[in-house]
């Protein structure tokens, strides 16, 4: 069954070798010929930066909304059950569908976020977002909304399995809340801290259709072309297959990095005990 | 218990939830009120909060001039299609992953989660000259077949978990009063894994329903198209609807809001067990 996954993906590095249009049947070995014409090309650098500028302001801005949610709703408040499912709905949302909500949100001419953030006078703010200078915080915004209810499930589950008597030992010493919080809270929930940070940085850094549905047809579209949109048009707006295939591999080696960083830091021994 | 904080901690606490149901719901609250919208005051400014006149207009059109329906059917069968094929291979091959040992079984167990991080676009061109090859190109079965390559290795990662909690003295118990391994299965496993597989079953349906990416490159025809490509034509019409978009946007959504709604129990559960994408 696993073939079925791993098949592809042997393909993929095997492809990543030849010179290969999308739609013909031809292809022509080049060797190294597509990773030697990769590192050469200022698009594909640009490309790795944007993606890297895109998965560490998201992940970082989901990971804190996500805890301080999680600390939200993990009191009992009256309506705690119905902020909950409204705090989880971001996510449950097609993407085409919250990409499109926020292209109207951040609408230049008749966008409600902007004309709200016009009223405030804030002096250097811009008047309007999509443009080439700004749509790289639209898009990270846009993806902490999306996205940060992950972070937040995983944190409230984690909070809820903490044991009442290290707070109530920490309190007895006298604790205030945030040292309660930094001494207490976040150190155990530093494991699913660590698996949600690989998580959703890989996730973010290889995210094709936030950026591509955000940026196409707005002009501005060039300022978030991060490496998997470059990666689709290389492979379908300029059919090169081949190329497509070898930029593929290259978000493979980052994947296999990341599972490597996890075996690392649990290693398998505790994985073996509970098979 | 009785909050008895000070009142200055329960106001900032009220203000903390307050602000996070504003950031949550506007985007959806605003969704809906731009699809109810007359056009000269959803093109207005500044604009209203609570609109002065309403309208079906956007809706009327949604149903009458595109085709909506179409989309919504398509999406429809291929994300039920997915789940039904990943939900029997899945409980068949997680089941034979937690209840035999044979050589390797940590290894593909390791391979599980590889695949449960495993970000589709690496699949990209390899999936579309495949898909090609074997004139699966827009194709309704070829698109589910591409979904469940990616989602059912995603799903083996969530089943085998909840296989592991199950007791295999229940299976014994099963298999000395005669039962065979498809009947202990069927009769003992399979129930008491039911939290799971429903689990799966609403996650693989996610990720169909959702995906854009490989319904933008496997799909060409209109009356083949998804919901998310479906709805992208929407912009390249001469003029921009919003309101059209905002209406199609609530279209999609209220089914699967109505979903989440009854399935939320078992979500919460499947949640537990890393049963997450995305």
């Amino acid at each position: 069954m696993l073939a079925f996954t791993l098949f592809p993906v042997g393909y993929n590095v095997w492809l990543g070798f030849f010179a290969k249009h999308s739609l013909r049947a031809t292809s022509t070995w080049v060797g190294l010929g597509n990773y030697a014409q990769m590192l050469g090309d200022p698009d594909f650098w640009r490309s790795v930066w944007l993606a890297t500028v895109y998965a560490v302001g998201s992940t970082t801005l989901q990971i804190l909304a996500g805890v301080a949610g999680a600390l939200i709703l993990h009191q009992r408040f009256a309506g705690c059950d119905f902020l909950r499912g409204v705090a989880l709905f971001p996510y449950m949302i097609p993407t085409v569908i919250a990409v499109f909500v926020w292209r109207w949100l951040m609408n230049d001419l008749y966008g409600v976020i902007p004309y709200v953030l016009g009223t405030l006078h804030i002096p250097g703010m811009p008047e309007a977002w999509l443009t080439h200078r700004t749509i790289m915080w639209v898009l990270i915004v846009l993806s902490v909304w999306t996205f940060f209810p992950f972070v937040l499930v995983n944190v409230l589950a984690r909070l809820q399995t903490i044991p009442p008597e290290l707070y109530d030992a920490a309190r007895v010493d006298g604790a205030s809340a945030v040292r309660q919080f930094f001494h207490v809270t976040l150190p155990q929930l530093r494991n699913v801290l660590l698996i949600v940070l690989l998580l959703r940085g890989i996730w973010m850094f290889t995210k094709f259709d936030v950026p591509w549905l955000l940026g196409f047809g707005g002009g501005a579209g060039e300022a978030i072309r991060t490496l998997p949109v470059f990666t689709y048009q290389r492979s379908f707006t300029y059919y090169q297959a081949g190329m497509g295939a070898a930029l593929s591999n290259i978000m493979l080696v980052l994947l296999l990095m990341a599972v490597t960083i996890y075996f690392v830091a649990f290693p398998p021994a505790e994985e073996e005990n509970d098979a | 218990m009785p909050d008895r904080r000070r009142p200055v901690s329960r106001t900032a606490a009220w203000v903390l939830r307050l602000g996070l149901f504003a950031f949550c719901a506007f985007p959806l609250y605003w969704m809906v009120v731009s699809s109810l919208k007359v056009s000269h005051e959803l093109l207005a400014s500044p604009p209203t909060f609570w609109p002065h006149e309403w309208e079906l207009r956007a809706y009327r059109k949604l149903f009458y001039e595109t085709n909506f329906w179409t989309y919504f059917q398509n999406t429809v069968v291929v994300s039920a299609l997915t789940t039904v094929i990943v939900l029997v291979a899945g409980v068949i091959g997680a089941y034979s992953l937690t209840r035999y040992a044979f050589r390797g079984r940590t290894l593909v167990a390791r391979l599980t989660l590889l695949a449960y991080m495993f970000p589709p676009i690496i699949m990209l061109v390899p999936l579309f000259l495949l898909a090609r090859q074997f004139g699966l190109v827009n194709s309704i079965p070829g698109l589910a077949l591409t979904y469940i390559s990616f989602s059912l290795p995603y799903a083996l990662w969530i089943l085998r978990a909840f296989f592991q909690s199950i007791p295999l003295e229940l299976e014994h118990a099963a298999l000395i009063d005669g039962a065979n391994r498809a009947q202990a299965l069927t009769y003992v496993v399979m129930p008491l894994a039911l939290p799971g597989i429903i689990a799966t079953a609403i996650f693989t349906f996610i990720v169909a329903w959702n995906d854009f990416l490989f319904a933008l490159v496997l799909i060409g025809q209109d009356e083949l198209k998804t919901l998310a490509i479906g709805i992208n034509e929407f912009f390249h019409m001469a003029v921009v609807d919003w309101g059209l978009i905002m209406a199609a946007g609530v279209m999609v959504t209220i089914p699967a809001l109505v979903f989440f709604i009854a399935v939320q129990r078992y979500l919460i559960a499947g949640w537990g067990a890393g049963g997450l994408k995305g």
